[in-house]
């Protein structure tokens, strides 16, 4: 890290004391500095990345987003348990649940194809949304943060389809 | 069990009556908005001017990136330049207007080269030039019109006064030059034109003019009053520059959970329409305005001027219909009253530069709708001849000129955001 950066993440920690101990925006940098999607971001990245996040509320049994929709954003759970379900002929399965820390609708960041599965918070919910476009903007004002959150992006993609793969040969021999 | 069917008809009730505050809430909004907006309809131009500006500056800020800069001091630092651009713009453009004895020489040559292009190409007033059928017959359409025309340059009793002094050297301005004192008299004895066509209205009674000093007080007290109304526009572009999304996550934080991500997407779909069709018709204008001031100057018109008329012709251009007029009327009241034009093109004769003007504003007009519309709009929005002509003289009755010149963009707004709206309902299912 260069010595500006250095001065610049110093300044800011020394404002955001001042200002106040415990702020919704502290509060959201210091989340997202637990989530691993922003692992490798800096202090002064994640002060950029909490500046364009929504903070939204659900109720218990809420939807968050519904299978089918288009996908826009994706979700950080702040707070609370969100239940992955996926409908097939009026049949829902729950094929996970989620806890505070974990985010899921992230292929929305990639691109505007309908959502695979539904969102549902199971007893009320905070999350922290990331919307797409709000993302490639960042591409442009701060190249190097954008940088990192995609490298994220590809690297889960990349694990999920190397998983993937392991399941079908898994399947393919068990089926020889 | 019955325990959690209590609890399922009290969160029902709580429902019912979360539903119906949120209607009337709505309702309530709505009503206050309109209300204010009837109410402060005055303050509603300077605040869409003011908004409109810092829409068209947004693109420029983004891209003047400097992470190591905070965001308020990059935006004040865009201010600044700016606005010493506008200042030395407004600057030039202040030394170009004329001053009072330039003014009434402008209206004494413009009179006078009036009625000598319409007893040349008419014969008004000219026993021995008789003029053809066609000509008499567009003589008598064109007579009222020109009549009136001749009377608004006329100059009155105060007007002629100082003429005569400044003819003399008045005020430490030199004498006025001796082909205008020759206009100026030969003005006086315009009046044949007129007669030849046909007698002046007779005044009406309320169209007398009133006391010098009530006129001069009047514009003054109105002139401070829309500057103080006018203050608006530079404080709301100042503080859109400096918002940072804060405007549009305080809204989208408003927006139930239900339609977040369609809140999300159409006014990102409307942000991009909307921007792309207003800058978009800024470099169109642009385009337009070079073209006719980069033609003028070829015709020989003085660059300062030719680039005036381009500035104003191409603004002009953003009122579908009647920009293209507008530009043809400037440019061919300068044709009436140029003299000693020399055109950079060589052949073509200075007499006949109204027909000049006449083709460059034509060429000009085709090529915007040719080459420039397409290229630079594309299909951004594609409105209805008759939509675009019913906007104009809607924003005309409500607005005047200023409503015009907001009409489409209104309308554009408005098409865009209903369109974008239903197609996004539909692919979130909710419709």
């Amino acid at each position: 890290m260069s010595v500006r950066n250095l001065i610049a993440e110093k300044l800011m920690w020394e404002s955001l004391r001042r200002w106040k101990n415990t702020s919704p925006e502290l509060d959201r940098i210091q989340f997202l500095k637990t989530v691993p999607f922003f692992n490798e971001l800096s202090n002064w990245q994640l002060k950029k990345v909490a500046e364009i996040v929504f903070l939204r509320t659900y109720d218990p049994a809420e939807y968050v987003f519904e299978q089918g929709q288009p996908g826009a954003a994706i979700f950080l759970i702040m707070d609370g348990q969100v239940a992955v379900e996926i409908s097939k002929e009026g049949l829902t399965t729950s094929l996970a649940t989620l806890e505070r820390g974990a985010f899921f609708g992230e292929m929305a960041l990639l691109d505007e194809s309908p959502r695979s599965a539904s969102a549902r918070s199971v007893d009320g919910c905070k999350t922290l949304a990331l919307y797409r476009n709000d993302l490639n903007r960042l591409i442009h004002s701060d190249p190097a943060t954008a940088c990192h959150i995609y490298r994220a992006l590809a690297r889960i993609v990349g694990d999920r389809l190397r998983s993937t793969n392991e399941l079908v040969q898994a399947a393919e021999k068990l089926a020889a | 069990m019955k325990r959690t069917v209590k609890m399922t008809l009290k969160e029902r009730e709580r429902q019912v009556r979360r539903q119906i505050f949120q209607s009337c809430f709505l309702v309530a909004c709505v009503a206050v908005f309109v209300f204010l907006i009837w109410k402060l309809k005055a303050l509603l131009l300077p605040i869409v001017v003011g908004a409109l500006l810092a829409y068209l500056f947004r693109p420029i800020k983004d891209r003047f990136q400097l992470s190591w800069l905070p965001h308020e001091l990059r935006v004040l630092s865009l201010f600044a330049c700016v606005g010493f651009c506008l200042f030395m713009v407004f600057n030039k453009a202040r030394q170009m207007i004329p001053d009072e004895k330039q003014k009434l020489e402008m209206k004494v040559r413009l009179k006078y080269k009036m009625n000598e292009k319409f007893q040349e190409l008419f014969g008004a007033g000219n026993a021995e030039k008789r003029p053809g059928p066609i000509a008499q017959l567009i003589a008598k359409e064109v007579g009222p019109a020109f009549g009136q025309v001749n009377q608004m340059l006329d100059l009155d009793a105060d007007e002629s006064d100082r003429f005569q002094k400044f003819s003399k050297g008045f005020k430490g301005q030199p004498p006025t030059e001796k082909r205008f004192i020759e206009y100026f008299e030969a003005n006086q004895t315009a009046s044949t034109y007129k007669v030849v066509i046909r007698e002046p209205a007779a005044v009406p009674e309320a169209a007398v003019p009133a006391p010098a000093a009530t006129l001069e007080a009047e514009p003054k007290a109105s002139l401070i009053e829309s500057l103080s109304i006018w203050i608006l526009a530079p404080l709301i572009f100042l503080f859109l520059g400096f918002d940072n999304g804060q405007m549009r996550r305080y809204f989208v934080s408003l927006v139930p959970n239900r339609y977040f991500e369609l809140s999300l997407t159409v006014l990102d779909m409307l942000d991009d329409a909307i921007g792309k069709y207003l800058r978009g018709t800024l470099l169109e204008c642009s385009l337009v305005g070079a073209t006719l001031a980069v033609g003028l100057f070829l015709l020989g018109m003085p660059f300062s001027l030719a680039l005036a008329v381009g500035i104003v012709s191409g603004l002009a251009n953003a009122i579908p219909f009647l920009g293209p007029l507008i530009g043809l009327v400037i440019a061919l009241a300068y044709s009436l009253i140029g003299e000693n034009i020399v055109s950079l093109i060589p052949g073509l004769n200075p007499q006949d530069l109204a027909i000049y003007v006449v083709v460059l504003i034509g060429v000009t007009h085709v090529l915007d709708n040719v080459v420039y519309s397409p290229i630079v709009l594309g299909n951004a929005v594609n409105l209805h001849p008759l939509v675009v002509i019913i906007a104009i003289i809607g924003g005309s009755e409500l607005m005047g000129v200023w409503g015009m010149l907001l009409a489409i963009p209104t309308v554009v707004v408005a098409k865009t955001a209903v369109e974008t709206l239903f197609k996004e309902l539909k692919d979130y299912r909710i419709i």
